[in-house]
């Protein structure tokens, strides 16, 4: 396709940035009052609102209530003008209901379950803009409002997506990498255990570049991790000072 | 004090060994304890020469009712055969959201069990203190109030008056003198402590 290579022969992608670059990431934890905890990020154009609640008593159909652990309860919504062109159903699509199921997969192994048998936990999540890699931003987005809830985890999860293009493999990909055809690799890990939590990969990609491709995501994942860490650490320490201004 | 440091959930914490113990928001992984939330550092010696780590936060704990944990409720349901009520806290740490327990005839005192008349008991309203006997069955935990230190703690009379209890099984209005059969708890001082009066 002319006028439209995804890694120009210097060696930059579309958006200016090198192969093993990340978006630029911004997040806010604690931007909702009535939520137990919730955040705010932005993956580049992406842009994800996560909201938690709970534990809380189960809501709903009381049957699905598990005796020795609890339940983790997502839903995935885009917004109606998150896209290029207008969605019709923000929740309810396929796409959305596998991304929920998919949500719930990895939080399901991140947060200590065990700790709250017959209960609930919400996490609600909004794509108010979508630029590629809504599923990571959302995982991302959503571990960071479970953390303001104070709710037990093992480890943060992030993710992160590759692709490969042109024999290189590319990180976080936008869009229009996304759009393009080549394969694509979302990976979501505890960073500092190394765990994997999930991974799913869309179209083609011949087996020999697969580790590459995976190492480079998971580099990705920790990246992340390294952003958010220090949004978690900024948050905390201006939370508790606020309290001891309040006490005084 | 040196600056108390911040710590994230899967932080590693320190090595789990017979001096130290996992407190709350910790727990354990081969051999190291780890973080699992996100606050401030703290450890503190506890009587035998152990040192207890644990993870303080800011925000209002999350709990939710265990089993055999001693509970503070709201009668809000009576019926012949048992009562409902919301729990209001466990132990000393008040819930954020309330959670519905069930009393049934049956756990309301330990002897003469099948004399038990449910009214004679509790009353929509009353304030009590029970045990979580189980998880109940996919309905709603289950409490019990077989022991003395448990029943009921406040109760209001018809006269609209908090009444006074005269006897294990009864209380009186200080308006109009007239007597309510109620399971009244023998209050303790650290139940006292937990109804927050």
């Amino acid at each position: 396709m002319a006028g439209l290579e995804l890694l120009s022969d210097q060696g930059f992608r579309i958006d200016g940035r090198r192969p093993h670059e990340l978006r630029k990431i911004q997040c806010r934890l604690g931007i909702f009052k009535q939520a137990d905890g919730s955040a705010y990020i932005e993956q580049g154009n992406t842009k994800v609102l996560a909201a938690v609640y709970g534990p809380h008593e189960i809501r709903g159909s009381r049957g699905k209530a598990l005796h020795d652990k609890v339940l983790v309860n997502c839903q995935y919504s885009m917004a109606t003008f998150s896209t290029g062109e207008r969605k019709r159903r923000p929740r309810g699509d396929r796409k959305s209901q596998e991304m929920t199921m998919h949500l719930k997969q990895t939080f399901d192994a991140a947060i200590q379950t065990a700790l709250y048998p017959r209960s609930q936990i919400d996490i609600f999540v909004e794509v108010l803009q979508s630029d590629g890699g809504n599923y990571c931003a959302s995982v991302n987005a959503a571990t960071l409002a479970v953390i303001d809830a104070g709710i037990p985890m093992k480890d943060y999860v992030c993710a992160c997506s590759a692709s490969f293009v042109s024999d290189t493999p590319i990180v976080d990909i936008s869009y229009l990498e996304e759009s393009s055809g080549g394969p694509e690799l979302i990976v979501a890990t505890l960073p500092k255990s190394e765990q994997i939590v999930f991974l799913e990969q869309n179209s083609r990609l011949h087996e020999d570049n697969l580790s590459k491709v995976l190492d480079l995501a998971v580099k990705g994942t920790k990246d992340v991790h390294h952003v958010l860490d220090q949004a978690v650490r900024e948050h905390v320490s201006q939370v508790s000072a606020f309290e001891n201004t309040d006490q005084s | 004090m040196a600056a108390p440091s911040i710590c994230v959930p899967g932080q590693r914490l320190g090595r789990l060994d017979d001096n130290t113990t996992s407190g709350n928001g910790t727990y354990e992984r081969n051999g190291f304890i780890y973080s699992s939330l996100a606050g401030y550092l703290e450890s503190k010696d506890i009587d035998d020469g152990k040192k207890l780590v644990e993870v303080r936060t800011d925000t209002k704990k999350n709990i939710v009712p265990s089993v055999d944990a001693i509970v503070t409720a709201r009668i809000t349901n009576v019926t012949p055969r048992f009562c409902k009520c919301i729990m209001l806290s466990v132990g000393k740490t008040p819930l954020n959201e309330p959670f519905r327990g069930m009393l049934r005839k049956e756990d309301v005192r330990a002897t003469e069990k099948d004399k038990v008349e449910m009214y004679k008991c509790f009353r929509p309203g009353d304030i009590i203190v029970a045990r979580v006997l189980s998880l109940g069955d996919a309905h709603s935990y289950l409490l019990s109030t077989t022991e003395n230190e448990l029943g009921v703690v406040m109760a209001v009379s018809e006269a609209g008056a908090t009444m006074v209890p005269i006897s294990w099984c009864k209380m009186k209005c200080p308006k109009t003198m007239s007597e309510e059969p109620r399971k009244v708890a023998k209050v303790q001082p650290q139940f006292l402590q937990y109804s927050g009066t």
